[in-house]
């Protein structure tokens, strides 16, 4: 009973509920959304979005942010499918994908824990050089013609027209969720975030636990690379341009707080797929795509802001509580004399 | 000795460091390429980033009550579509329709503000919403009018156009306008009661309204002024341009955030100043406009600019005391 009271009162619910209603709206308006094969398509449109929040999770976990997923995307889809192209095998472009997505998280890693640059900063830096790197590798072609194999691999499915691109994404998400939430090594990124002196000083070493996050990140940037590949089929250079602002929407959307230490994997992932989903439903409204940015804009400030004033009210509840209590407890005692 | 110690000081300062920087690259781009030492060059050189230059001064003052704003450059593109529609659709007056749009741009910056300061949502998360908010809005304003969206609307009277690309006595009016701005800031953030509230609300916030001071309607107030600033910008883009488009800001984001740090101002707040933003955003437009006159891809440019961000801010954090912090800590841990 415990256990089911405080699932029900957990973020990820509401994020979850948030998710149903937009979808109950959209079929109130137009009733043929509600098919299950629309609700599906929605799933699979956030196969890319569901896996770069899981990795910007672990960075905002650890109360740093990473504005340069986006192109760390864009260059590692960029290099797997130039490999691709030229005929390489597929475990020899994909180990090359995930290399290219790995340094580039280490080196966003090194600069906020070695150099100490402030993580907003340099990764907005390394955005910039990320997405120019883009530019000199591609010359700023697209690169197409890619084997049709490694693209239907997207169009294979499970289930009806599930994706089964979206059924690894979930069982990613629910093994992260795990470790995250039951081992002790995936404890410590959520510990460094809520407070990084106090677990300093109980022995988790701090710096290396960030670093690790960053190269996670990277890591599954490149994993988003690699479905971003085969889905849409070609990379330009803006490829994966924007996707740093959703992934960290899709985080906020899915409760996971800016400062660090709060939220799960599971509430990023529903974040994501509210975050893919917008534009689709959108269509269903009969309105211009052009809008999806400002719903997302406002859906992103109104989750936040009742959140903000939820939170802040539970906490002045319970202090009243706190301070009614020790009212009490001084008048007991001022009885017992 | 007092005064040697206030001289020695302002000669090592972070300001004076940045005009060495600016020096030299003017001196290395001029051995590359002659043309770019002569005077109208450099001077008119400003048109190609003034807009990083009166934004990022006014983002600044949101960075030192400690709160940052990445949705900046949205205002920009949703500026410049409102006066295109304005003036074209709706028969305003062009000057009118420029006030107008100052004025969303303001009431868009209000908007996020009051978030931040009344609700206590992270700067971050906000401007990331109005980021997207405002960029939307810009295209829903290009639904309403009668053009397409990657056309842009063009062919403003002469007078509005004169207001980039016209100058007083040599000096080209974008430079006239970036000066102006500079002292305004200066003047409001160094100099009068305003600033110090500002700076104290980044030092600490509660001693700030411990003594009195109304914190939230200041924190309010600077975002209100970032977003005016940008909607300045917006109004001189469009008008260098020559015509209003709604994607005008979106690159905008990486180089305003870069030349407030650069400039010395800490992302923790209650630290920083407008010379050194000015300073920084000179640096980069420099760097930029430089690479581009010897021949570098515009594409590729964002690569120096993050590199020389990344470096300059390596080379200050080291020793700030932040690390040393740290360090202390870690040296209790290993005892």
């Amino acid at each position: 009973m415990e256990k089911i009271k405080k699932a029900l009162k957990a973020r990820e619910l509401s994020s979850l509920l948030c998710l149903v209603v937009m979808f109950l709206l959209v079929g109130v308006v137009n009733p043929s959304f509600l098919k299950p094969q629309n609700i599906l398509l929605c799933f699979n449109g956030s196969i890319v979005y569901v896996l770069i929040a899981i990795g910007m999770a672990f960075v905002i976990l650890t109360g740093e942010i990473d504005c340069s997923i986006g192109a760390q995307l864009g260059l590692s889809a960029a290099v797997c499918a130039t490999y691709l192209r030229e005929g390489a095998s597929w475990g020899m472009a994909i180990a090359l994908c995930v290399l290219v997505g790995l340094v580039c998280g280490t080196i966003n890693g090194i600069g906020v824990t070695v150099l100490k640059i402030p993580s907003i900063i340099m990764t907005l830096g390394t955005n910039g050089i990320y997405r120019g790197l883009i530019y000199l590798y591609t010359g700023g072609k697209w690169v197409e013609n890619l084997p049709s194999g490694f693209k239907q691999l997207a169009q294979k499915n499970v289930a009806g027209n599930l994706s089964w691109f979206f059924v690894m994404d979930l069982v990613i998400m629910v093994l992260i969720f795990l470790f995250l939430v039951k081992t002790k090594r995936g404890k410590r990124f959520a510990a460094v975030g809520d407070n990084e002196a106090g677990a300093n000083l109980i022995g988790i070493p701090v710096l290396a636990t960030k670093m690790k996050a960053f190269m996670i990140c990277g890591l599954f940037a490149a994993f988003g690379a690699i479905l971003y590949v085969s889905r849409v089929g070609f990379v330009t250079a803006i490829s994966g341009n924007g996707y740093e602002m959703k992934a960290i929407a899709a985080c906020v959307i899915g409760g996971i707080s800016l400062t660090g230490g709060v939220g799960t994997v599971i509430g990023a992932s529903i974040g994501g797929i509210i975050m893919a989903s917008i534009s689709r439903l959108l269509v269903f409204l009969k309105i211009s795509s052009d809008y999806d940015n400002t719903i997302t804009g406002i859906l992103l400030i109104v989750i936040v802001v009742v959140d903000a004033l939820v939170q802040r009210r539970s906490v002045e509840k319970a202090r009243r509580e706190r301070l009614s209590a020790r009212v009490t407890a001084a008048e007991g005692g001022a009885f017992n004399e | 000795m007092n005064k040697m110690k206030g001289l020695k000081s302002k000669v090592f300062s972070w300001e004076m460091f940045l005009i060495v920087i600016l020096l030299l690259e003017i001196l290395v781009f001029g051995q590359l390429n002659p043309r770019f030492l002569r005077l109208n060059v450099l001077m008119g050189s400003i048109n190609d980033f003034i807009s990083i230059c009166i934004i990022s001064l006014f983002v600044t003052f949101v960075m030192v009550t400690g709160g940052i704003d990445i949705q900046a450059g949205s205002i920009v593109g949703l500026t410049s579509i409102t006066i295109g529609l304005l003036w074209q659709d709706k028969g305003f007056n062009v000057w009118a329709a420029v006030l107008v749009s100052i004025l969303v741009g303001t009431l868009c910056g209000l908007l996020s503000g009051f978030f931040v300061a009344y609700t206590g949502v992270q700067p971050m998360v906000v401007t990331l919403g109005g980021s997207f908010l405002y960029s939307g809005l810009a295209l829903a304003v290009v639904n309403m009018s009668s053009s397409e969206a990657y056309e842009g609307i063009s062919g403003f009277p002469e007078s509005f156009m004169k207001l980039s690309s016209g100058n007083i006595a040599g000096m080209p009016n974008q430079l006239i306008i970036f000066i102006a701005l500079v002292v305004i800031a200066y003047i409001l953030l160094h100099k009068t009661k305003y600033g110090r509230y500002i700076f104290l609300c980044g030092v600490n916030s509660s001693a700030c309204r411990y003594s009195g001071i109304r914190v939230r309607p200041i924190i309010m107030s600077t975002y209100g002024l970032s977003g005016m600033s940008a909607a300045l910008a917006g109004v001189v883009l469009t008008s260098y341009l020559g015509s209003a488009k709604s994607d005008l800001g979106s690159s905008l984001t990486l180089p305003i955030i870069t030349a407030v740090v650069l400039g010395g101002t800490s992302n923790l707040g209650g630290k920083g100043g407008v010379i050194g933003t000015a300073l920084a955003a000179c640096v980069i437009g420099i760097l930029k406009f430089g690479l581009n006159m010897s021949g570098m891809a515009s594409q590729y440019l964002d690569i120096p600019v993050g590199i020389l961000l990344i470096i300059v801010l390596a080379f200050r954090m080291t020793g700030s005391g932040n690390t040393k912090l740290l360090a202390r800590l870690k040296k209790n841990r290993g005892k």
